[in-house]
């Protein structure tokens, strides 16, 4: 029996969309289950606009700077003018995404590891300066946000839940918007040779900046869900893991694709969760070293595209050598 | 008015502080040059290197600039081990992959030490770091004195291994054009993996030289020293000796003196504020200005 790829793949999405939206039904109330799941939310939002970013052929390295400014900016907002954390995120991502457009006009002229380094050295700015900020964002002490759904609330923890998947779901699928539109396209050309994207009339400035820009936004939202999510916000949110992790979700997963970073957060971080209740704590993160280490050696497709390969390694053994 | 003994103070820790960044500087810009790979992962090999030297000085006490050496052998081993496994298999398939691998190697390497040696920060106590030698009006500290001599020695070893003998020619004739050179005989791959053995003896030096000083060590001190090695290339420029070294004192002493700096000029405006805590941002905000104006580096085309 054959499925058709393109099926396969929209069933596959769906059913696990299902299977999001039955969980909490399905295991109950687990406090620290769901906790571990709308992190994992906020990560797939924030490992998609990372690939968003690197499907133009940037890889940044600093994205932490995106994610804390708009947490900062969210938790800042939120609490002085005493408005929702929903409506101030957006606010957040946008803040993100100005920021975004500036550093992305230092970098966009510059080749792949110069972009590495820039981006990483704008992440540990930024954090000097939140950090000397200090009557405004506290400081390395940091300043309480607040929380998406009040914690008063009986089963807060299940509205958020299903609040961070409905937006997880819209992020992704504005984002799968952006990746199939011409935009999408004139990403995918740039990346593979600036130079004849050029030639084809790509506006390859427009389109690096554009990519910045949405990229940043959604790191934005990403990291004001998550600090009105954990209710606390300190400098520690521009650190190198933050930068790094979109970038193992997404390398594991797969690059350039649609699935690769929800696939890969998913993987990674049930891994990572179970290591942590096991009692593993730096054994873990060798762990997680290692396969990132494996993969791009071996597997430099990510995870997404493991089926393929073992099917082409099956039939392989039937052509005779 | 700046008080003149502590000018020479700052300078002179600047002056140290920039021979750690010059050698980390040469390794990495020699192995860019060979293999046309950035390792981002090269400040792990400093931690690794001050870490090694660490627990030989523990263990064994002896002299700790014999210390240096050892763990110099020792992390060249490591740098060919990565070089083999990791960097090998993947060129010539993209800078990106080179930048994702250095990444699974920081993950690796960082958690690793924190995982067999926690994440406590070590030091260790030099037999000479009561002793320092007067100067006018200030007293110096031996160690840095010493580590400023013995890091001239190792640069004017290591130019005189690159000009003048038959590996330091096959060794700059591959980073100039690697397909002639290996057309002329030159085996290229081992090329490669010695300039990964030198390179990472040099972090390892930088690494020793650290601890001996009298700074704390801990898994998570390479990132942002690499960063400087690799602003500290693109300023002095793509293959250059004395570019780096000149950049790396630079850098060693603005990151000391630049704060100061700003700190008289805020008293001098009636504010009162510090600014040591930007002392780590300067390499960037050079990185970032050299790049903005030329966005190829200073590496030029020479670089892909």
């Amino acid at each position: 029996m054959r499925f058709d790829r393109m099926s396969m793949r929209t069933w596959l999405g769906i059913g696990s969309l299902i299977l999001a939206f039955l969980i909490p039904l399905i295991l109950g109330i687990n406090t620290y289950l769901l906790t571990v799941l709308i992190i994992m939310l906020v990560f797939i939002i924030y490992s998609s606009a990372w690939n968003l970013l690197v499907l133009s052929g940037q890889a940044s390295l600093g994205h932490a700077a995106f994610f804390g400014i708009g947490g900062y900016v969210s938790a800042i907002l939120a609490r002085s003018l005493g408005l929702p954390p929903l409506a101030t995120l957006l606010v957040g991502g946008l803040f993100a995404a100005v920021i975004g457009v500036l550093i992305g006009l230092t970098c966009i002229r510059m080749r792949a590891w110069f972009l590495a380094m820039v981006t990483f050295g704008f992440a540990v700015i930024i954090r000097t300066i939140t950090a000397e900020l200090s009557w405004l964002t506290g400081g390395w002490d940091g300043i309480p946000a607040k929380r998406l759904i009040p914690v008063t609330i009986p089963n807060y923890i299940v509205y958020e839940y299903y609040m961070m998947l409905l937006i997880a779901v819209a992020v992704i699928v504005v984002i799968y918007l952006i990746v199939k539109s011409k935009m999408g396209l004139a990403l995918e050309a740039i990346r593979e040779n600036e130079l004849e994207a050029k030639v084809m009339g790509i506006n390859v400035t427009k389109y690096k900046l554009m990519a910045f820009a949405i990229s940043a936004f959604f790191a934005g939202i990403a990291g004001a869900l998550e600090i009105h999510h954990f209710g606390y916000i300190t400098p520690e949110v521009y650190g190198m893991d933050i930068s790094f992790w979109p970038i193992i979700y997404c390398i594991s997963g797969g690059l350039f694709t649609m699935e690769g970073p929800i696939l890969g957060t998913v993987i990674i971080t049930f891994l990572d969760a179970g290591l942590k209740s096991l009692g593993f704590t730096y054994e873990r993160l060798i762990l997680i070293g290692l396969i990132l280490i494996l993969e791009v050696i071996f597997l430099p497709r990510g995870f997404v595209s493991l089926p393929k390969r073992i099917k082409s390694t099956v039939s392989s053994r039937h052509i005779p050598r | 008015m700046m008080d003149i003994g502590l000018f020479i103070q700052i300078l002179v820790w600047g002056l140290y502080a920039g021979c750690i960044y010059i050698l980390l500087a040469i390794g990495l810009n020699l192995i860019f040059g060979v293999m046309k790979v950035v390792n981002f992962a090269h400040g792990e090999l400093l931690m690794l290197g001050a870490y090694t030297a660490f627990w030989i000085y523990t263990y064994s006490h002896i002299n700790p600039y014999l210390v240096v050496p050892l763990a110099m052998l020792l992390i060249a081993l490591l740098g060919v081990v990565i070089e083999r496994l990791g960097f090998r298999p993947i060129m010539g398939t993209g800078k990106l992959n080179e930048i994702f691998l250095s990444l699974g190697l920081i993950y690796l390497f960082q958690n690793l030490v924190a995982f067999l040696w926690s994440t406590n920060t070590r030091s260790i106590h030099s037999p000479y770091s009561d002793v320092s030698v007067p100067l006018g009006s200030v007293k110096l500290p031996l160690d840095y004195l010493v580590i400023i001599a013995i890091t001239s020695v190792f640069l004017i070893a290591f130019q005189l291994f690159m000009k003048r003998t038959t590996l330091g020619r096959a060794m700059r004739a591959t980073s100039q054009n690697r397909e002639a050179a290996a057309l002329m005989g030159i085996n290229v791959e081992r090329m490669d993996m010695l300039s990964f053995a030198l390179g990472s003896a040099l972090a390892a030096a930088a690494g020793g030289l650290w601890l001996i000083s009298g700074q704390l060590v801990d898994p998570y001190m390479g990132a942002i020293s690499a960063i400087k090695a690799f602003a500290i290339i693109i300023i002095g420029g793509f293959g250059s000796i004395p570019g780096a070294i000149i950049a790396g004192l630079t850098l060693g002493i603005a990151e000391n003196v630049v704060p100061l700096l700003m700190q008289s000029f805020a008293n001098l405006l009636g504010f009162s504020m510090s600014f040591t805590a930007w002392k780590d941002t300067i390499a960037f905000f050079v990185l970032i200005i050299v790049l903005v104006l030329r966005p190829t580096g200073i590496f030029g085309e020479k670089g892909e």
